[in-house]
């Protein structure tokens, strides 16, 4: 057998999940029109360039589409080996923002290198997936011990704790968590510490949310505090810390079944700020209406249930869990984004995957991506 | 794992159709509350972009008057306030580049944090804002992404390069862009473009569009005013303020001085210049009132005590007394264009005119000889000639050298009532000029017409008495006289250009009618020339060393009659034989015990002459005297060194020397005269101090030229009734408030 039989045969049998790839490409193209038509009037005004962020956004994006065909040509399983490097590089450029940060909008986030800004905790998103899944092949049996749990929840709840106190990020490190957690969750029997641990969080954020909702408005309150009581009556923080949610909320409420129309978005024009970042999802439902909002909504659920497909069908555990982690990666910021906009939670700084401006994050996500075909490719080879 | 990865993707699928759910909800709930929300808080209200007024040029294209782009520096709180960072940076910018106090930002800052608007600097020019700039605009070297929610507002502010250059003619703005007096407020709306806008609106979707519609710059306009003739009048309006003001009374050198110069053969007016001036930059400067006659809420300048005081003349401590409402008053008498917007008695300036009238109707035909006894009766009234004394026999021509108000009483008397109103309207009297400025006087009903003009009225009115003119009007018609008979509309505007260079109208000469024939106009001149070249010509004074000049010369008595109060004047034109140039002073009450004299006015013309003729390249065709060589000379010298203020003084001096040198030829010549000439008062005592001789029944002096008695009362006081108020008072008010 030569060469060419063998490649031949590596191409005959390799499986490649198209209609994962039409909805990746689906979000990023519908991405980039409504980053243009959310950012187009405030670039204008800003910049001199209507199209300043769209070209920002568009270079990025076809980097992480580059990213994404070599990892779906990476072999996975060398992932496995890398985990520890991984979580290093993301562990140093995160230390690294403490003297080379650089400040936008007020947050220490992001580093430059060779010109290109960078926000580690995109990274340690990342490295969370690919660390948490080496170490739960690598605990194997012991992980359903307590003492193994902890150990591998451990060093994620470390990177988780690193962004939080470096960056400031609270999102981030809750994604981080949450990725590990459904991780850890997918790879352990039983549900009843989940359960108990969901309902201990969900009870400990509404007795917050409680303390803070009856407690005198003082000024040493954290600003974390001043989201909540925003997030409880936008109207009353309609100057404040409530004004993005309620001009996200009028945004949508305006929009009706199918909107005004793409470009036609009114409250793009100064009223919500930075609307082409977390807000986004306001303007699509703004100027596409609930159609627009719905269908988007149902390509990332398409898109999750083909990450499920494929982590069901993955050769092996480890190319399963590394599905799953990205697969939460996704879940978890569509929700919590969605959420936010819609103000069913207190406002926190989560972009929309593949649509929100945000160079590295659509790089990182793409190269998730790209595992995730790696994977795909796998599947039915031993 | 595989149940539990279900198990995973049915928790997100719950998740999506809640969210879904709760996007359905507050669309269908709070929808239309939020899409009303949504419209109403886009701002529609245009913003107005401002428009450039155009610019005045002199004749030269020297500016007159422009407008620069300024800029105001606008505080957005709310933007600036995004986030602590900014905070420091951007107030270290602001005291640094535009020097303002951090405290009171901060203050500011501190009350009003959402505030999106707040002018911190007005009216800064683009110098001042530049660097600035630069560090809020991207990509600039000095760009500090820190600096936040400052922006510029541009604006235009008016400058007069010239500052009080032609203030009167020219007038100034107000803050939004509104002309007021002179051409900014004729011209305003040829000067204004039209503002641009930017303004949403919704179309019939809803949905909000915004439009620009840019600025249209304002029309500039070219002047016939030669910017150098204007100074040299204003220079000799000034030299003649400082020579007499606090001469007698405390204040200014007369009450009110004005000089019009004008091409007598278009009716372009090449100089407009009266005293008080003001920088037309700060046009609110209470020092420039110092010195004027006070004025009362209608404009009429208040009363003194006496009947014999010329006004009540505003002193610092007047000044400070002043309410805002009196202040403005008098600002309004201070701005206000003397040369269009008062009205006077003329006086002899008339006496062509009369004669004009008489040879044009064919009531005279220049060859009569009238007996001149000092006095005519007309009307039951002895109206006499300021030669009390009489001038015995006058011909018509003599009557215009000496100015013999009993020949021009002939003369009106030949003429008749009909004819003579009829020549008055058709010169102009009584009628508005139609010049192109804003506050001419409405001189109707300031003169006679047929049905109301009794046989004394007429009298009077042939030597300049009992009717009101302004010298716009004065000049317009003297121009008619010596230009062959044409009267043209006067006018200071001669070219409308377009913001980008085109010329959009062209003013051309406006023949209005003929009044006299050239053969009239001819011998006019030649009476006129006799004024300033006869033996006897009472504007002897007014020629320019080096040239021959023609004209007239005006005593005017004021209301009331016998107050000692006089308005005297010169027009005059030149060249002598073909005149081109017009030139009218006028000399309202001047700051001299004798206010009778000409010679206030002639030495302004004669002044402005010797310089003008040069600088319009008029050929010198008479000889000169070694005097006449020393002052040119000297003037020349002046002219190189004036720019320094401490020579001006000198210059003053220097003029005041050179006047008592032109006092003292004449009284030479007067002695020369005396001995082939013998009259009654050459018998009189001479007064040791001004050479007049004095006539032992009154005391008053008695000019040695030409016997006219200062001071001395020869006029009919009218009752009022019939004849129009003296009102270089009452029309000031008209003036001053249009």
């Amino acid at each position: 057998m030569g060469l060419t039989a063998i490649i031949r045969k590596n191409r005959e049998e390799s499986y490649i999940d198209y209609s994962l790839i039409f909805i990746i490409l689906f979000l990023l193209a519908f991405g980039l029109i409504m980053l243009y038509s959310t950012s187009s009037y405030e670039a204008g005004l800003d910049f001199g360039d209507s199209a300043y962020y769209f070209k920002h956004q568009l270079f990025p994006t076809l980097l992480g589409l580059v990213a994404m065909m070599i990892m779906s040509y990476i072999p996975y399983r060398i992932l496995a080996r890398l985990a520890m490097p991984i979580y290093i590089v993301a562990a140093v450029m995160l230390l690294m923002i403490i003297p080379f940060g650089k400040t936008i909008n007020g947050a220490k986030r992001w580093i430059y290198i060779m010109g290109i800004s960078i926000q580690p905790a995109e990274i340690a998103k990342v490295a969370a997936i690919v660390f948490t899944a080496t170490i739960i092949i690598k605990l194997n049996r012991s992980l359903v011990t307590g003492k193994g749990f902890v150990a591998a929840a451990l060093f994620p709840a470390i990177l988780a704790v690193m962004v939080y106190g470096i960056t400031r990020n609270l999102s981030s490190a809750i994604i981080i968590m949450g990725i590990t957690v459904i991780m850890l969750f997918v790879s352990t029997p039983g549900y009843k510490r989940y359960i108990i641990a969901a309902v201990a969080v969900l009870s400990l954020a509404a007795a917050l949310v409680l303390i803070i909702a009856n407690s005198e408005q003082t000024s040493g309150m954290n600003y974390r505090f001043e989201r909540v009581l925003a997030w409880l009556d936008p109207t009353a923080h309609a100057s404040g810390k409530g004004f993005q949610t309620l001009q996200a909320l009028y945004a949508i409420g305006s929009g009706g079944v199918f909107g005004k129309g793409l470009g036609e978005s009114m409250q793009k024009m100064g009223f919500i700020p930075e609307a082409q970042n977390d807000m986004i999802f306001s303007i699509i439902c703004e100027e596409l209406g609930l159609f627009g909002a719905i269908a988007v909504m149902l390509m990332f659920l398409l898109m999750i249930w083909r990450l499920m497909i494929i982590a069901n069908n993955a050769p092996d555990m480890f190319g399963a869990l590394l599905v799953v982690g990205v697969m939460a990666h996704i879940t978890i910021q569509v929700v919590l984004n969605i959420a936010v906009v819609t103000n069913t939670i207190p406002n926190t700084g989560i972009t929309l995957p593949f649509i929100s401006y945000g160079g590295s994050a659509v790089i990182i996500q793409l190269a998730e991506m790209g595992i995730t075909l790696n994977v795909a490719r796998n599947i039915g080879k031993d | 794992m595989k149940k539990k990865l279900v198990v995973l993707f049915v928790l997100a699928l719950l998740a999506f159709v809640g969210l879904g759910v709760r996007l359905i909800l507050i669309t269908k709930n709070n929808g239309e509350e939020y899409e009303k929300q949504v419209l109403s808080q886009q701002r529609y209200d245009s913003t107005t972009l401002p428009f450039r007024r155009g610019e005045i040029l002199d004749s030269k294209g020297t500016i007159l008057a422009y407008s620069e782009k300024v800029y105001n520096v606008i505080l957005d709180a709310k933007l600036l306030l995004r986030d602590e960072k900014f905070l420091e940076p951007t107030i270290t910018a602001l005291v640094r580049e535009f020097g303002l106090n951090s405290g009171e930002i901060r203050q500011y800052l501190a009350d009003h944090p959402t505030s999106q608007y707040y002018i911190l600097a007005k009216k800064l020019p683009y110098d001042d804002i530049k660097h600035f700039q630069d560090m809020i605009t991207p990509g600039m070297d000095d760009y500090d992404s820190n600096i936040q929610g400052i922006w510029f507002e541009s604006n235009y502010i008016r400058k007069y390069p010239n500052g009080s250059l032609a203030c009167d003619l020219i007038g100034f703005t107000t803050g939004d862009n509104n002309g007021t007096y002179g051409l900014e407020e004729y011209y305003n709306d040829t000067l204004s473009g039209s503002a641009g806008r930017e303004y949403g609106y919704l179309d019939e979707d809803s949905n909000l569009e915004r439009t620009t519609i840019p600025a249209t710059d304002g029309d500039s306009i070219v002047t016939t005013i030669d910017g150098n003739l204007q100074n040299i009048v204003e220079k000799h309006l000034k030299e003649f303020n400082d020579t007499y003001a606090n001469n007698v009374r405390a204040g200014n050198a007369c009450n009110n001085v004005g000089c019009i110069m004008m091409d007598v053969n278009t009716g372009e007016v090449l100089a407009m210049g009266s005293y008080p001036t003001f920088d037309l930059n700060n046009p609110r400067d209470p020092s420039c009132l110092i010195g004027m006659p006070a004025v009362d809420e209608k404009g009429n300048k208040l009363k003194g005590d006496s009947v014999f005081d010329s006004g009540v003349y505003i002193t610092e401590e007047l000044l400070e007394s002043f309410s805002d409402e009196q202040l403005y008053q008098n600002y309004n008498a201070l701005w206000k264009n003397f040369c269009i917007s008062d009205t006077y008695e003329p006086g002899s300036v008339a006496k062509p005119f009369t004669v004009a009238t008489g040879l044009e109707s064919g009531s005279i035909t220049g060859d009569e000889v009238y007996n001149c006894g000092g006095n005519l009766e007309v009307g039951g009234w002895k109206i006499k000639c300021h030669n009390t004394y009489g001038d015995g026999a006058v011909s018509v021509e003599r009557g215009i050298e000496i100015s013999c108000n009993v020949a021009m009483m002939h003369v009106a008397q030949a003429t008749g009532v009909s004819t003579f109103t009829k020549f008055q309207k058709d010169f102009g009297f009584g009628l508005k000029t139609n010049i192109d400025l804003a506050g001419e006087a409405r001189t109707e009903g300031l003169t006679y017409n047929a049905a109301n003009m009794t046989p004394t009225d007429l009298a009077v009115n042939s030597f300049g008495q009992g009717f009101n003119v302004d010298m716009i009007e004065a000049i317009t018609g003297f121009c008619s006289l010596i230009n062959g008979g044409y009267v043209y509309e006067p006018h200071v505007v001669k070219k409308i250009v377009s913001s980008s260079g085109t010329t959009i109208k062209s003013i051309e000469p406006r023949v209005l009618r003929q009044v006299i024939s050239s053969s009239t106009s001819d011998k006019i001149i030649q009476y006129c020339n006799k004024v300033v070249s006869g033996e006897n010509g009472t504007g002897k004074t007014a020629r320019p060393a080096g040239y021959m000049i023609g004209g007239k010369t005006g005593t005017a008595q004021t209301l009331p009659r016998g107050n000692r109060q006089y308005v005297v004047s010169f027009m005059g034109y030149a060249p002598a034989d073909d005149p081109e140039i017009a030139i009218y002073v006028v000399v309202d009450r001047p700051n001299a015990q004798f206010q009778d004299d000409a010679k206030f006015a002639t030495r302004i013309v004669r002044a402005v002459l010797t310089e003008a003729l040069p600088y319009l390249n008029y050929p010198m065709t008479e000889p000169l005297s070694d005097k006449e060589k020393a002052e040119l000379e000297e003037l020349r010298e002046k002219m190189v060194t004036s720019a320094v203020v401490e020579e001006e003084t000198e210059q003053a001096e220097g003029e005041e020397a050179e006047e008592e040198a032109v006092e003292g030829a004449s009284e030479e010549e007067t002695q020369a005269q005396s001995e082939d000439s013998s009259s009654i008062w050459e018998s009189f005592d001479v007064d040791a101090s001004t050479g007049y001789y004095i006539d032992p029944n009154t005391g008053n002096l008695i000019d040695p030229n030409s016997g006219h008695a200062f001071g001395g009362d020869d006029l009919p006081d009218f009752d009022g009734s019939q004849a129009p108020e003296e009102s270089s008072e009452g029309e000031a008010a008209e003036g001053g408030n249009q």
